[in-house]
């Protein structure tokens, strides 16, 4: 099959799930209460309330009133968000370059990191650098992130004070300028750079460590684990044994013959990391004040804003799945058997 | 053959308590080779320990702790407490809880006794978790079987609706769900089932679809059997070692998940015996020192009220970690022998 045909394929795959997607939340919605309490009030006759039913075609068939429901979604109606005290689609836009800021960054250090240890631990199979690296991957799956989250804020924020405990920048930095005025893009660390603003920069940066190394240490451990497995496989097929009979360095061996080769189902567990890491920015930016979608969702919980709970539900959902789809297609460039299944 | 006529034999009319115990030979002898590998897996034997320890102290809970005198009679889940502000471990009990005690942990806000809670949140969690792990998996064995053995538009449609449920990320969904259900434990529990049953029938519809072409099922086929039968009897009980794994290590994955949801806000109020509301109670003291004995002028951060129920987290998730990581092992035909 060709690339172009399998993307295709993938594509016209996801209109189900996607439709599933909204048919979820749609029920969802329709479980937490009625939408037409928000226009409610006591002293409506019973008239006055079947017209504003009537109005939002409450008084439909379900099947109906999906259909409304998703013309709304598809024309960005997507609910006012009581937390934001913005639209829904708004309240994203304010929010997504924080988490997006976290989320990327972590996902980074995670693929770095794991694949370095990953590696490391299966060349070096049984040796105490070996065990280290399982005993720490170990710890990253067992570890809940709320926990580590306060483990990092206790220990080098609040103990040693090498980092802020929490927030995005450092406030006093904006006296001159508001934080509303100072952005472009949203995105702080693209921000400054676009400005040349070094301090600020640093100061973004800075605040970025704590949240980011915890939100990455569950996605090291999962691909630490898958990398080392695949090595470890790898290591024993018979084009690695020929390149190290025809006398290659251990060093190219490693690297270009062997760890190539092992990245390729390591990158299928990157999309399933990326689940847990959007998972995990929800209890990370609570901890940290990280002003992301999470914080913002959990905080709706706290006053049952369902509409926010829901647009930041289906949001999630869409990107995770497009995450996928481009894990998808990376995994069938790198492996072109997937293509032929 | 023999296999499916043995038990055929052994489960029409009855069957005689001698025919019963030859057709659980085998088996038997299996889980014994299954049990003496285990003994040599030193991971898989920690895991077991932890595991075994923290069914021990659920079970024990009112002989190891059991607050003040008739506590534990009346409402054991809910927390003891002395209505003073937090205090180090192995402080006394204040004047509002009667009798005389220590708080081995420490205290907490609201003056809760954590040792009480670390101990009775392991019955919270164990249930949670067993719960949890249960209920999924009999859907996902039955929605998954239903699938793989029936093919076509079944097949189709159920497996699109796995889909949906496995593109929105765990936490996330099951966070939605909740919020729209109310924060209570039980909805906790509902909106976990309805985020892990999807996984389990997507490796019985696996399973089922590698087995169903195998020849004691064709033998099982040819003598009669009906459709069902020959499904529930003859193929799923050969599919379930995978699960089984994966229903080990998710026993910890759903306490995480868990307490991941207490500690945002769903899930009981605080003074419940739940180690993620108890972790989440923590960081409100978080960068507040409290003063121990009133007026001496010494402070402490309070950093017990959070490391004790997270270490039991931390505890309970990395046993049945290491115990499902050896049950693979043990139970992948592959690589036992």
């Amino acid at each position: 099959m060709k690339m172009r045909t399998f993307i295709i394929r993938r594509l016209l795959l996801l209109i189900p799930v996607l439709i599933g997607v909204s048919i979820f939340v749609f029920m969802l919605t329709r479980i937490a209460g009625n939408p037409a309490a928000a226009y409610i009030t006591e002293r409506m006759t019973p008239d006055q309330i079947a017209e504003i039913e009537a109005r939002y075609h409450l008084d439909e068939p379900l099947v109906v009133q999906y259909i409304y429901w998703l013309q709304g979604i598809l024309h960005g109606d997507w609910g006012y968000s009581k937390v934001a005290k913005l639209p829904v689609t708004d309240a994203i836009k304010e929010f997504f370059p924080a988490t997006f800021e976290l989320t990327f960054t972590s996902i980074i250090i995670a693929v770095v990191i794991g694949i370095a240890l990953g590696t490391i631990s299966a060349v070096r199979r049984d040796t105490p650098t070996d065990h280290g690296t399982r005993v720490l991957a170990l710890a990253g799956v067992c570890l809940p992130v709320f926990i580590l989250a306060l483990i990092l804020q206790f220990t080098f924020a609040y103990q040693l004070g090498w980092f802020p405990v929490t927030g995005r920048f450092d406030d006093q930095l904006y006296n001159d300028v508001s934080f509303q005025d100072y952005r472009i893009t949203g995105f702080l660390l693209v921000d400054t750079i676009l400005r040349l603003d070094w301090i600020r920069f640093y100061d973004a940066v800075w605040h970025l460590v704590l949240p980011a190394i915890c939100l990455a240490f569950g996605s090291i451990a999962i691909i630490t684990r898958i990398m080392r497995g695949s090595m470890l496989e790898v290591v024993n097929q018979d084009y690695i044994k020929t390149a190290r009979s025809k006398g290659l360095p251990e060093k190219v061996v490693v690297k270009k013959h062997a760890r190539r080769n092992a990245l390729i189902p390591t990158v299928t567990v990157i999309g399933l990391a990326f689940g847990g890491l959007l998972g995990g920015a929800v209890l990370t930016e609570t901890i940290f004040a990280w002003p992301g979608m999470g914080q913002w969702a959990a905080a709706a919980t706290v006053y049952n804003d369902w509409a926010s709970i829901l647009g930041f539900t289906l949001i999630t959902a869409l990107v995770y799945v497009f995450v996928n789809l481009i894990v998808d297609v990376m995994y069938a460039y790198l492996d072109p058997r997937v293509r032929l299944e | 053959m023999a296999k499916a006529k043995k038990a055929q034999a052994a489960s029409s009319n009855g069957g005689t308590f001698e025919q019963v115990k030859m057709s659980l030979k085998p088996r038997l002898r299996e889980m014994r080779f299954s049990l003496y590998l285990m003994s040599k897996s030193l991971l898989a034997m920690i895991g077991l320990v932890i595991v075994l320890v923290l069914v021990f102290i659920a079970i024990f809970a009112p002989v190891l702790a059991p607050g003040p005198p008739g506590w534990s009679d009346r409402n054991p889940m809910q927390i003891p407490k002395d209505f003073e502000s937090p205090k180090p471990l192995g402080s006394p009990w204040g004047a509002y809880m009667q009798g005389e005690g220590t708080f081995i942990f420490g205290s907490g806000s609201m003056g809760l006794d954590i040792y009480y809670g670390c101990v009775w949140g392991a019955r919270t969690s164990i249930y949670t978790a067993v719960y949890v792990v249960l209920v999924a998996i009999i859907i996902g064995i039955v929605i998954g079987a239903l699938a793989g053995y029936f093919g076509g538009i079944i097949d189709e449609v159920m497996m699109r609706i796995t889909d949906v449920f496995l593109s929105i990320p765990g936490l996330i969904l099951a966070m939605a769900v909740a919020a729209v259900l109310g924060r209570s434990l039980d909805n906790i529990m509902l909106a976990l089932i309805i985020v892990w049953w999807p996984p389990y029938a997507r490796i019985m519809r696996g399973q089922v679809l590698t087995i169903k072409e195998s020849t004691y099922v064709e033998a099982a086929r040819a003598v009669g059997s009906k459709k069902m039968r020959v499904l529930f009897r003859h193929i799923v009980p050969n599919t379930l070692s995978p699960i089984i794994v994966n229903a080990t290590m998710d026993l910890g994955v759903v306490v995480l998940v868990a307490a991941g949801l207490a500690f945002i806000g769903f899930g009981p109020p605080t003074g419940y015996a739940e180690w993620g509301r108890m972790v989440a109670d923590g960081q409100m003291y978080f960068l507040s020192d409290v003063e121990y004995p009133p007026g001496s002028g010494i402070y402490y951060n309070p950093w017990w009220i959070w490391a004790f129920p997270g270490m039991f987290i931390f505890l309970f998730v990395m046993g049945f970690n290491l115990l499902g990581d050896g049950l693979r092992d043990i139970l992948d035909p592959r690589l036992r022998r």
